[in-house]
């Protein structure tokens, strides 16, 4: 076949089309549905997968948090509790043995606390007792002021840097800077704020407060409650490395016996990579469900009205075969004819999908792209027309195989 | 004379109608050279139709030698089959067989689609086609909106555009009146005269009288064969 030929064969499938335009829009339902979940699925997950990444960077892809407790499940939870927790003395033990970490250093954590700004009060605030050196950590980015300094983290200063939440809540359009916030009933002045860290899944990051870990104690306590550290190994590389040496150093720290499973969580970014998956594969049960059941009847619809169309056009075809119109010419018009019906609906579902895409970002101020990816338009574009050529494939073949003097007979 | 550019010896066509033998055709041989102008005649269902789908490649025969210009048909695959009617002959129609969505001017391209030609180059050639059978001036219009002589004449336009050097036309008058019929054969004569090879259906000894040959069908077998030594021009 040749290009011309080609050409002018999918100007006539599209004319057909246009033609018969009700029937048309009614027969690409089914593939406007599939191209709609397929789409929709497709930029679910990859802004899932985009949340995640963000989600990684903010706890830190390099970083490892020793703790008593597991942040993913899967594990047997009154074992956990049973941990002894680990004591402030352990922690810093710990700090001076580690060789092959960049920066390793304690933190306190106080969950679901309340702090008040004037009368205002905000609860389920986590309170972060750390030490200065937090601001190497991607947590320590702040947007607004400055981390507390080495002199302020010394002598207790009564010092606090807000997390994004907190700001946008208690400070919506003022400065928080300067400002006094009552926390466990001690006024903190506010230094600064961290940047957006939380995504949908990790809103509590940014319902934090950092204060001087000797502060934290003050208020809070230094005993009866585990002691979390953040290892920074420097790059991912390291990780292993670091976690090996993390392992050995706590297990000699806390005297666990040989041949005894750890009684402490080496915790990382990869726990979210865990949780994820769980959703992953809910969105892709659910979408390929959904679209494989669409585009079953979206193909049935197809093929149905591209038997309806051959027989209809039964004459037209003998005169195009009287004509000279090979097998292979006749089989093509067809099979572009169902492929640009399909393309058809997949046009109108990329439409449909905009629209929804962009409101449901914008009601639900998702961290999403507020458009469909272009790549997902490429695969769902070419998987409409691979759809079309299916369903297109028996009626094409009966048309091309049809006997020219019988269809000129045709009436 | 020179080679004929069709030799069929010994055609039969028999159609198989569950189990039930339809002889259309039995025992037909016929030659046919370049530059004539043949009408073939004979009574309802002896097998005219059935004759000219063969001798046109829309339709092979069950037994017997067709040889179109030299080349045995029977070696043909679809394709070639395809080629021949697309580029070696042009059908004229009873019905006109146009399609009836696409304008004049589109029915006419319709055969050059296939040659592979380019879309100016087609257009050119369609307009030209057109403004010959004397419709330069109806070509963006649907055959619905063209009068019965005037749709002949679209599909006659059609018929010539790939200048094939066979014309045939089962019974193109007959569905039109009689002097619209004429203005049709006129346009045939002007075919032959620039050299075309026309085989002509018809069961109008009126008709048939513009032929040089006249050859008679009747139950499948030629029942005469004979020289118009006096055609009438139209
Ligand atoms: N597709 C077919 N299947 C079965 N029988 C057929 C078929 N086509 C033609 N016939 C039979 O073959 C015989 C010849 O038919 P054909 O159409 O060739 O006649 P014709 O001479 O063209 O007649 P008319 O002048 O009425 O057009 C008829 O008996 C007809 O019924
Ligand atoms: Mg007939």
């Amino acid at each position: 076949m040749k290009i011309s030929e080609f050409i002018e064969t999918t100007r006539i499938s599209f004319e057909a089309l246009s033609s018969n335009k009700m029937r048309s829009f009614l027969t690409t339902l089914g593939v406007v549905i599939g191209i709609f979940f397929v789409v929709l699925m497709g930029w679910a997950i990859n802004g899932l997968d985009s949340t995640l990444d963000k989600t990684f960077n903010a706890i830190g892809t390099d970083m490892l948090y020793v703790d008593k407790w597991n942040w993913s499940g899967g594990r047997n939870w009154r074992k956990i509790e049973a941990r002894k927790d680990i004591t402030y003395a352990q922690a810093l033990e710990f700090c001076k043995r580690i060789k092959s970490a960049e920066v390793v250093m304690p933190q306190g954590r106080a969950w679901g606390r309340q702090v008040q700004f004037k009368n205002q009060l905000l609860n389920g605030i986590t309170i972060m007792g750390v030490p200065y050196k937090y601001a190497l950590t991607p947590s320590g980015n702040v947007t607004e002021g400055r981390f507390f300094s080495q002199f302020e983290d010394m002598n207790s200063a009564d010092v606090a840097v807000i997390g994004y939440n907190v700001a946008k809540n208690l400070f919506p359009d003022s400065n928080s800077l300067g400002q006094t916030l009552k926390i466990g009933g001690r006024s903190f002045t506010i230094i600064g704020v961290v940047e957006k860290r939380g995504t949908f899944i990790t809103d509590f990051m940014d319902n934090q407060c950092y204060i001087p870990l000797s502060s934290f104690f003050g208020i809070f306590g230094s005993t009866g409650r585990s002691i979390s550290i953040a290892v920074k190994a420097g790059s991912e590389a390291q990780l292993d490395e670091v976690r090996s040496e993390a392992i050995g150093i706590m297990r000699g720290v806390r005297n666990t016996p040989p041949g005894e499973e750890d009684d402490f969580a080496i915790n990382e970014s990869q726990a979210f990579r865990e949780e994820s998956k769980t959703m992953r594969i809910a969105v892709y049960g659910i979408g390929l469900g959904l679209t494989a059941l669409s585009f079953i009847v979206g193909m049935i619809g197809i093929m149905n009205i591209m038997f309806v169309t051959v027989t209809e056009r039964t004459k037209e075809i003998g005169i195009r075969k009287a004509l000279g119109a090979t097998r292979a010419s006749i089989l093509v018009q067809f099979l572009t004819e169902a492929a640009a019906l399909c393309f058809t609906g997949a046009v109108i579902a990329f439409i449909i999908c905009s629209g929804v895409i962009y409101a449901t970002v914008q009601i639900f101020e998702l961290t999403f792209p507020p458009y469909i990816p272009p790549g997902l338009l490429l695969i769902a574009t070419f998987v409409s027309i691979l759809v079309g050529i299916i369903a297109g494939l028996i009626p094409a073949v009966r048309a091309s195989r049809m006997n020219t003097v019988d269809a000129l007979r045709y009436e | 004379m020179n080679t004929p550019i069709i030799n069929i010896e010994h055609i039969a066509r028999v159609y198989d109608m569950g189990g039930e033998k339809v002889h259309a055709l039995r025992d037909v041989s016929l030659n046919i050279y370049p530059n004539e102008y043949i009408a073939i005649m004979g009574p309802s269902g002896s097998g005219k139709s059935t004759l000219m789908n063969i001798l046109g490649c829309l339709d092979t025969p069950s037994s017997g030698i067709y040889n179109f210009k030299g080349l045995d048909v029977k070696q043909m695959d679809d394709n070639d089959l395809a080629e021949i009617r697309n580029r070696e002959i042009g059908f004229v129609f009873q019905t006109f067989n146009l399609l009836p969505r696409a304008t004049a001017l589109k029915n006419v391209e319709l055969p050059l689609v296939y040659s592979g030609i380019s879309r100016s180059t087609r257009r050119e050639m369609a307009i030209t086609t057109l403004t010959e059978v004397g419709l330069g001036d109806r070509m963006l219009h649907k055959p619905n909106e063209l009068s019965g002589g005037q749709r002949q004449r679209v599909a006659v336009a059609r018929a010539l555009v790939t200048k094939p050097s066979i014309i045939l036309a089962d019974e193109p008058t007959g569905n039109l009146d009689t002097k619209t019929g004429i203005e049709i054969m006129h346009l045939f004569q002007e075919l032959w005269k620039r050299g075309n090879t026309i085989i002509l259906v018809t069961h109008e000894e009126d008709i048939a009288r513009h032929a040089h040959r006249i050859v008679r069908i009747r139950d499948g077998e030629v029942e005469s064969d004979t020289t118009n030594s006096n055609p009438v021009y139209a």
